[in-house]
């Protein structure tokens, strides 16, 4: 991969977090992330151009001389002094450079949307997306991990003996496991349940394109979980980059 | 002059043939400036949320309109389309039964037409007379859609409206044909557009606004409407009955899939858009297109009319650079 040597600031702007991150135009110097609506909020969006550099952000972020942003944000509004891209480019582009493969299964398991690409010989192949609905995504893990007061990290930790819940919706989803929790079912086994109606939701995307290998990003793929059944049910291994969740953000940068 | 309502292409050879006229309640649901109201309003009647929109939209527009007949297709459509006419019946609207015979049996389309011919009280050269004289409109949507893909001087949202109108010419095919004539004369002074990615775009009508002009934002075109052409019976025939079995779009999918494989070729187009409605049956043939379709394949899912979301753009905008990548990795 042909790496550009300008000093570059990666905007990811996703659904639930902004993610930043600067490069030398070789190796990433610089990484941040903040709330979505913060980043708005601070950036006192009118509709207008934002500019970026008055972000706090970035106050201790290296000098960069251009931008490369990406996510639901672009399209709404523009950055100053910026080029855009498309979610999928940044994301291969973050993964090529993250693992160092050229022929992968990209999963980005995101706020509200769910990526996969085929990557072959570093290009895209063919990708699909996940339909309208939240359900599967970060955003139904964080509703189930918020209804039963538990943490992430601890969510992620569960992966035996799940309890069936359907991967129909996000919303109520949520009571479907207060319905569970009101049978007595262990919350242990209704976390993992979460966990495993995720996996069922992404296998159908997933198997298509007959995996030999697949690179799990997104705040999802911290899941450790997620991570076991996806490769449990495919049958190959499932690699995560040391940044996941930043991994657009990078694609940006060294675009 | 009665207005009779239909919720699909029929025969409209009978009903002006008749000295009524049809009015495709699909397109005056669509192309009519509270076609969001009409949307909710049907919700607001009891229509269930997760239904199609198009059904929604129909059933709203017909009493809007104060449409008070409508055909009734009970083979070859949806069955949401089955119950819209019983609720039709229920608001005081007048249906009758149109069938497209599953298995293409020659002889129960015959019977097919001849019941809707009884019904509507024509005779047989009456309707002949008109098959002949919309063929000729016909053919002039045929070489507008030439204009789309060969000569590149016709947008794939122009294609569209004008292939879609043939369901019902606007209700006054003179006008109707006019309006083509001109619209040809028109379209032939312009200069070929210059988008490298040819795309095609295949299931019902899409409901989402901007679709087309988003794509040729992006450097790619739709140069092919594969229901929307065959409303314009692409494949004619000796007799209606015949013209009718060869409409691809009531019957089962094989014929439809070697007619897109055809078009592709001969259009070249690079990759497919396949619209689907959310909460449509047809969503499951995306599955059988995926498996006989050899161009890459994308899936826009539409529910209400309104533009193209963030989510739709982004997927369309990844395709059409994924496809702009392949075509200078082969050249």
């Amino acid at each position: 991969m042909s790496v550009v040597a300008i000093p570059t600031l990666g905007v990811d702007a996703g659904s639930r977090e902004v993610k930043l991150a600067v490069s030398d135009g070789r190796e990433v110097v610089f990484k941040a992330s903040m709330d979505t609506i913060k980043f708005y909020i601070e950036l006192k969006s009118d509709g207008a151009d934002l500019d970026i550099n008055k972000l706090n952000a970035l106050g201790h972020a290296p000098k960069y001389e251009r931008l490369v942003s990406t996510g639901y944000g672009r399209n709404n509004v523009k950055i100053e002094g910026g080029v855009s891209i498309p979610e999928i480019d940044a994301h291969v582009s973050g993964a090529l450079f993250q693992t160092g493969l050229t022929d992968f299964t990209l999963v980005d398991l995101g706020g509200q949307d769910t990526k996969v690409v085929s990557v072959k010989g570093g290009m895209v192949d063919d990708f699909v997306m996940n339909d309208k609905c939240a359900a599967g995504s970060g955003r139904y893990l964080e509703n189930i991990a918020h209804a039963l007061d538990v943490s992430l990290s601890r969510l992620g930790d569960c992966h035996d003996d799940p309890a069936p819940l359907s991967n129909m919706c996000a919303t109520f989803g949520e009571s479907e496991v207060i319905e569970l929790v009101s049978e007595g079912v262990e919350v242990e086994k209704i976390l993992a349940g979460a966990n495993r109606s995720v996996v069922l939701r992404l296998l159908p995307m997933v198997v298509k394109f007959r995996p030999k290998v697949i690179v799990a990003t997104g705040g999802v793929a911290k899941n450790r979980a997620i991570r076991e059944m996806l490769a449990e049910e495919t049958g190959v291994t499932v690699i995560v980059p040391g940044d996941p969740q930043l991994n657009g953000a990078i694609g940006c940068c060294l675009s | 002059m009665a207005r009779i309502g239909i919720t699909t292409t029929v025969p409209s050879e009978i009903i002006f043939a008749a000295g009524s006229v049809p009015v495709d309640l699909n397109n005056i649901f669509i192309t009519d400036i509270n076609r969001s109201a009409y949307f909710e309003q049907a919700e607001v009647d009891g229509f269930p949320r997760p239904l199609c929109g198009w059904i929604k939209g129909m059933y709203s527009a017909c009493l809007d309109h104060k449409i008070s007949e409508v055909i009734a297709v009970t083979q070859g459509d949806c069955s949401n389309t089955h119950v819209l006419m019983e609720i039709y019946r229920m608001r005081g609207v007048k249906t009758v039964a149109f069938n497209f015979p599953y298995g293409r049996d020659p002889a129960m389309m015959k019977r097919s037409i001849e019941l809707l011919r009884e019904y509507f009280g024509v005779d047989e050269p009456a309707v002949e007379a008109m098959r002949v004289r919309l063929n000729r409109v016909r053919a002039k949507l045929g070489v507008i859609d030439r204009m789309t893909w060969r000569d590149g001087v016709v947008t794939g949202f122009e294609n569209h409206l004008l292939l879609v109108s043939s369901s019902d010419f606007e209700s006054d095919p003179d006008t109707f044909e006019v309006k083509l004539d001109r619209f040809i004369i028109e379209a032939g002074q312009r200069e070929p557009m210059e988008q490298s990615v040819r795309l095609g775009l295949i299931g019902i009508p899409p409901i989402l606004d901007g679709l087309y002009p988003y794509i040729e934002e992006h450097g790619a075109r739709v140069v092919y409407n594969e229901v929307q052409r065959q409303f314009t019976m692409p494949f004619g025939g000796e007799t209606l009955a015949e013209q009718y079995l060869k409409y691809t779009y009531p019957y089962d999918i094989g014929p439809r899939i070697d007619d897109i494989n055809e078009q592709i070729s001969t259009r070249s187009i690079d990759g497919i858009i396949h619209y689907v409605q959310s909460f449509c049956h047809r969503q499951m043939e995306d599955m059988i297109f995926r498996e006989r379709i050899d161009v890459p394949i994308l899936t826009i899912e539409g529910d209400s009319p309104r533009p193209v979301d963030a989510r739709a753009r982004i997927r369309l905008e990844s395709f059409i650079r994924m496809i702009t990548r392949r075509k200078g990795a082969v050249a």
